[in-house]
């Protein structure tokens, strides 16, 4: 972000507006300043990031960074991940996996399909707003490239 | 309609004892009619014998009567002969037709007047023989000629007859009772022949009746259990699938608690960090402004919103425990099970090693006595259940003696292994025997720290394997827990781990709204 940093913008697909709310505040207090487009579910993200027509291509030429919740109401987040991976102009964007599952094969699965950064929320609050503070940390230093 | 055991016996036995009691009856009848022919046959002898008395007797009497006559005719004394031999042998043979005729009373009167007319007789040829003796032939010849002794003669021969025919009488009688005997013999074995027969063709016909509903039953049984067994498959299936239900629900319900929970311990926080301002506001307006305000004002900001604080976090916190337990246990029952060849006596050894250190520290010891055959299971499993008894055997010692520690493994019965760990810690009360094994229960003074997990956990890995583990204790005395396993686990369905991903990937979402 740092060659393009205005470019980037944050997507972030979390159903709950508390964790959506909890992961922003911490994110800015890391110093993020990018535009952060948060939706509560899956179609409306996907409708979003791939077009009308679904190919992606409406977007060709901007910085999209995924943050994804697992738990959607509408879709399982892998879904979504399988989706952005498989699409030819997003599959460079990466995705952060953040969710409060931590089971082991689910991990794998995420990595398998091509997740970038898999994160459990943690329930214990220092905790959880440490992890959003170093990944707005990691988010400043890391390079986007745009969509093709 | 099949026969039971008991109308077997029963009609065995009842067939078995009339063929005896027909076979007794044939022997005795047998016998009697034997010893009736026996009878028949010495009383024809015994007749056939006095009829030969009687011949005897007729001789003698024509032998005294032909050499009377030689003598008288020829005066020659050589003619005497026969006589004299007669005359010597009439009274004995008599004497001995009259002692066989005396058993037929029939013959008596016959015999009497025969007696009586071989008496007459005797008496007129000894005094025609005198006579002639001393030379008085014509006088004897006189006596001749007055035809006496012609007549007692014709009488003689008359009672002869008469007798003859009452012997010969006798004789005929008793051939016919002996054909009689004989006939009825005959018929008495072919009859017992048939009855003999009935009987053993009824106990043959038996046997075979019962044998063949045996068998009949034997299919059914067969049957019966084939379809048992389907049954035990079909309930062990329902109850498996239950069981896996429950552990994705269990999985599903702490995943979807945890969601909620991170937003209060957040929130909390997020309020407890906007305290130090309004501390510090609160502060400057207390040196400037309204002094009632502010004191009410800073009641609340200093004590009551730290406390509220404070409780929510605790019990977010407990929360939080409560539920990652409740996670983990339904994730180790999710866990795909990776049966292998245990050999018992190194993994319970091995098991101790970790707490060999504190064991030491406690003084104390183990004993060993472990005599089961290896076993197929899961390792990770069974070192979990093991890890977990014996650290509880050193968290909960008895602090005043040594610690002492029974492991004792054995084949038992309805092919299982039964493992029995025994301490001699501060024990278990009664009514806590079955609770210590539910998920945070505890027993006892609540002096060593835990979640009341541990053996909720070892039930269900036990439970999980097919085996099970029960308890028995004295408070005060120690504790003995006795876990029972099949030397083989039932590998399970290699579906169950496909299927609890796929459910993973679907159900997890959809049934979350």
């Amino acid at each position: 972000m740092s060659n393009k940093p205005e470019a980037v913008t944050i997507i972030m697909i979390e159903d709950d507006e508390g964790h959506a709310r909890l992961i922003e505040k911490n994110i800015r207090r890391a110093g993020v300043n990018n535009e952060i487009l948060p939706f509560s579910n899956g179609t409306d993200a996907l409708a979003f990031l791939l077009g009308p027509e679904g190919s992606g291509e409406t977007k060709a030429g901007r910085s999209f960074l995924v943050l994804l919740d697992l738990n959607l109401p509408d879709m399982t987040g892998i879904d979504i991940l399988e989706r952005l991976k498989t699409n030819t102009h997003l599959k460079r964007s990466p995705v952060i996996v953040l969710t409060t599952t931590d089971d082991q094969r689910e991990i794998q699965r995420c990595y398998d399909l091509g997740a970038n950064v898999y994160i459990t929320k943690p329930v214990d609050y220092d905790g959880f707003a440490h992890a959003i503070r170093q990944l707005g940390l990691f988010f400043s230093v890391m390079q986007v490239p745009g969509t093709a | 309609m099949p026969i039971t055991s008991n109308a077997f016996v029963r009609s065995t036995t009842i067939f078995l004892l009339a063929g005896a009691i027909a076979l007794i009856a044939i022997v005795g009848a047998s016998v009697w009619l034997a010893q009736r022919t026996q009878q028949n046959a010495d009383a024809i002898l015994a007749v056939r014998e006095m009829r030969a008395a009687f011949g005897d007797l007729r001789t003698n009497v024509q032998e005294l009567e032909t050499g009377q006559r030689g003598f008288l005719l020829t005066n020659d004394e050589q003619y005497l002969a026969p006589y004299s031999a007669a005359r010597d042998r009439i009274l004995p043979a008599l004497q001995n037709a009259r002692q066989l005729a005396a058993a037929y009373p029939a013959m008596d009167a016959p015999l009497q007047d025969l007696s009586g007319i071989i008496d007459g007789k005797l008496k007129e040829l000894d005094a025609t023989v005198a006579m002639q003796k001393q030379g008085r032939g014509t006088d004897a010849l006189a006596i001749v000629r007055s035809n006496e002794g012609k007549v007692l003669m014709d009488h003689a021969r008359a009672g002869f007859n008469v007798l003859f025919a009452q012997a010969d009488q006798r004789l005929n009688e008793l051939g016919d009772e002996l054909r009689a005997s004989a006939l009825a013999l005959r018929w008495v074995t072919i009859v017992a022949a048939i009855v003999i027969l009935l009987m053993a063709g009824g106990s043959v016909w038996t046997v075979v009746n019962y044998t063949k509903d045996l068998a009949t039953s034997r299919n059914e049984v067969d049957l019966l259990n084939a379809s048992l067994e389907v049954r035990v498959r079909e309930r062990t299936q329902d109850l498996r699938r239950a069981n896996e239900e429950i552990q994705r629900f269990a999985y599903i319900v702490t995943h979807d608690l945890r969601a909620p929970l991170v937003n209060i311990m957040g929130f909390t926080s997020e309020l407890e960090a906007s305290l130090p301002p309004i501390h510090r506001l609160i502060e400057r307006v207390e040196k400037e402004g309204d002094p009632e305000l502010t004191r009410e004002a800073k009641a609340v900001a200093v004590e009551d919103l730290p406390e509220a604080i404070g409780f929510i976090k605790t019990s977010t916190r407990k929360m939080d425990a409560l539920i990652n337990a409740i996670l983990k246990l339904s994730r180790a029952g999710q866990r795909p099970l990776k049966p292998e060849v245990i050999e018992l006596n190194s993994l319970l050894r091995s098991s101790t090693e970790a707490i060999q250190h504190q064991i030491a520290e406690a003084s104390g010891a183990i004993d060993w006595d472990i005599h089961s055959p290896p076993l197929v299971s899961d390792r990770l499993s069974l070192e979990q259940v093991f890890g977990n008894l014996f650290d509880n055997a050193i968290k909960y010692r008895d602090q005043t003696r040594p610690l002492r520690l029974r492991v004792k493994a054995s084949a038992a019965q309805h092919n299982r292994i039964l493992i029995e760990v025994a301490d001699n810690g501060r024990g278990i009360q009664k009514q806590d025997h079955e609770r210590i094994f539910e998920l945070f229960r505890r027993s006892g003074s609540q002096d060593q720290t835990g979640e009341g997990i541990g053996l909720a956990h070892v039930r269900s890995a036990i439970r999980n394997l097919g085996g099970d583990i029960t308890l028995e204790s004295m408070l005060g005395q120690g504790t003995k827990f006795f876990i029972t396993l099949f030397p083989a686990i039932l590998r399970p369905s290699s579906g169950a781990l496909q299927r609890e991903q796929q459910t993973r990937s679907c159900n997890h979402h959809h049934d979350r709204r």
